[in-house]
């Protein structure tokens, strides 16, 4: 005979909740430390340009866009993909694509939520 | 920790702004001290991998304080694990650019032959009565289980389950419907107890 539903969600908590109990010394240190560097952080004032960087990479792919509407004259396709390329491998641009996804993301997180919880 | 040595603490370590009271400070400390070790091991089951759940788990927490730290606290949790959540998707992405890039260059190690449930368990620390042992074996059948949920059946059954997150609660913290979330979660526990029914009388 199968548990309930209830049951079931009830023995997960119960087992979950003794797995976090089960948590190491090194490890609660982590997370403590993890917690005071977070509180610190957060004493440090953002950074001004990065609120422009979502703006920024907007008005770039626009202006992308122009250039190759101008034709191929104007805009060298075949030869642009392998200098993004070469931009793209170097790790510091992963890097910054990454924060500026995090960036991008947050900011839309931001507009939605002043409309839903705001 | 008495209430002496949190002021002590948060007296040695913050350095509170105009805009961000000692009060609320203080707050943020408590609630993530309450989140921190149930975030971590929700983070942990999603990823299989203690050590990536940490830096996943500081990222909410440097996110949250930096982005939510003015609004109420009562919005910190939902908005908490909403970041967390984002995280982990995020890490999961860039997993499966990097395998197939590691698959294209013919230099996967085929790290799926070589985990080890056994190994990549939570550390008992030492303790090995009859319960803890059960418990320990209950967990792991049950996380390897929750871990090969879908996505989103995944997130609803950890948020609404292991943290205690309501239902409007859980939508926030994964960015969709209530109705969304209650289709997820009832897929979810329907799923766990058909894998791990009968191991669970």
């Amino acid at each position: 005979m199968k548990k309930s539903d209830e049951q079931m969600a009830r023995q997960a908590k119960e087992a979950f909740d003794s797995s976090v109990d089960r948590l190491d010394a090194a490890t609660l240190s982590r997370l403590n430390r993890s917690r005071h560097a977070a509180l610190a952080e957060a004493s440090r004032p953002r950074e001004a340009w990065l609120r422009w960087i979502p703006a920024t990479g907007i008005a770039a792919a626009m202006v992308l866009a122009v250039m190759m509407l101008q034709g191929p004259e104007q805009f060298d396709a075949m030869h642009a993909p392998a200098n993004d390329l070469e931009i793209l491998l170097g790790e510091e641009s992963i890097d910054m694509l990454e924060d500026l996804e995090f960036y991008s993301w947050l900011d839309s997180e931001e507009l939605q939520d002043d409309g839903n919880l705001g | 920790m008495t209430t002496d040595a949190l002021d002590f603490t948060v007296s040695c370590t913050l350095k509170p702004t105009g805009a961000r009271t000692l009060q609320k400070e203080r707050q943020l400390d408590e609630f993530l001290a309450d989140v921190e070790r149930r975030a971590l091991r929700i983070a942990e089951i999603a990823v299989r991998d203690r050590e990536e759940a940490l830096d996943l788990v500081q990222d909410a927490m440097i996110k949250l304080v930096r982005s939510y730290s003015e609004r109420g606290s009562d919005e910190w949790r939902p908005l908490f694990y909403r970041i967390l959540q984002n995280g982990v998707r995020d890490w999961h992405r860039r997993q499966a650019v990097r395998n197939r890039v590691m698959v294209w260059f013919q230099k996967a190690k085929n790290d799926d032959s070589d985990y080890d449930v056994i190994a990549a368990a939570p550390d008992p620390d030492g303790r090995t009565p009859d319960q803890e042992l059960q418990n320990s074996e209950a967990m792991q059948d049950m996380e390897l289980a929750v871990h090969a949920l879908p996505t989103r059946q995944r997130e609803a059954f950890m948020l609404r389950t292991f943290e205690g997150l309501d239902v409007a609660g859980t939508a926030t913290a994964m960015g969709c419907s209530e109705g969304s979330v209650k289709t997820h979660y009832s897929r979810a526990i329907h799923t766990l107890r058909d894998k791990l029914g009968e191991h669970w009388q």
